[in-house]
């Protein structure tokens, strides 16, 4: 699939069927993000693939940005401890972060190509989810990715193309 | 033995009470589409358990289809709310209220 066409098509999708997505492929969306960049290359994360219902379902009571019911759900979590130690202040509370939410767009974006609905989740309890997920304490979740085949795809929001300047910054405003 | 609707109820407040802790701290438009979802789940709880009622039927109708404008326009899901508000009223009349 064309990677533009991607990264224009794809939707927050918050409906789903039933169908099961089957672990290799899943395996495949996970390995797309681990092919993101990372700060200093740190690669601190570390992905939990969840496609048992009983869990899904407890994870689904702590995060209420967790809509709809998908059959799989990808945690994207960090070593926060190794994440300080190879990037200091910086690594463990910016650049985790942002390395976790380019692992995401990657997951996302080869879903789409695998005709998967997925949509990203930030509205959980963090701490809950460690506790539910029994992850040690230096493993933190900063993200939840829902994926399953979409029951429809909904329209795009609208976009604001008129905020790009060039050489220096001008208001549009 | 815990009890189908015990789950189900058990499920929506555990939603509630961690959407009251996080809201503290996320977009102040997601608490009415909290507060939304839950009346859309507690809806589909009391058909699932055999309550069968029209008029709340009608109202989840609603909720679907406005809720996620929450996302794309504030105007929009503002103005969707305040109709959902309205719509309520002749539903009151609906007998037994």
């Amino acid at each position: 699939m064309d990677l533009l066409k991607a990264i224009v098509e794809r939707r927050s999708v918050r409906s789903f069927r039933a169908d099961f997505v089957p672990e290799d492929m899943l395996r495949r969306l996970v390995e797309a993000g681990i092919w993101a960049p990372s700060g200093g290359n740190a690669q601190t994360w570390r992905f939990i693939i969840i496609t048992d219902g009983g869990s899904i379902r407890r994870l689904k009571m702590l995060s209420p940005g967790l809509l709809g019911n998908p059959p799989a759900v990808i945690v994207i979590c960090q070593d926060v401890a190794k994440a300080e130690r190879k990037g200091a202040k910086l690594g463990k509370e910016v650049l985790s972060l942002m390395d976790s939410a380019m692992a995401a767009q990657n997951i996302m974006l080869a879903a789409y190509a695998e005709g998967l609905g997925t949509c990203i989740v930030r509205s959980f309890h963090p701490g809950g989810v460690q506790k539910l997920l029994r992850l040690p304490e230096y493993i933190e979740p900063q993200i939840l990715i829902s994926v399953g085949v979409p029951v429809s795809m909904p329209k795009p929001p609208k976009r604001n193309f008129d905020i790009v300047s060039f050489q220096e910054y001008r208001s549009n405003d | 033995m815990i009890s189908s609707i015990e789950t189900k109820a058990f499920e929506l407040v555990c939603y509630m009470v961690t959407s009251a802790c996080n809201l503290l701290n996320e977009n102040r438009l997601y608490g009415p589409f909290r507060l939304l979802d839950t009346a859309s789940r507690l809806i589909t709880i009391l058909e699932e358990e055999g309550v069968k009622s029209k008029r709340l039927g009608e109202i989840r109708e609603r909720i679907v289809a406005g809720q996620f404008s929450v996302m794309e326009d504030e105007k929009v899901f503002t103005d969707f709310l305040q109709d959902l508000v309205l719509a309520l009223i002749p539903l009151m009349e609906d007998g037994t209220v």
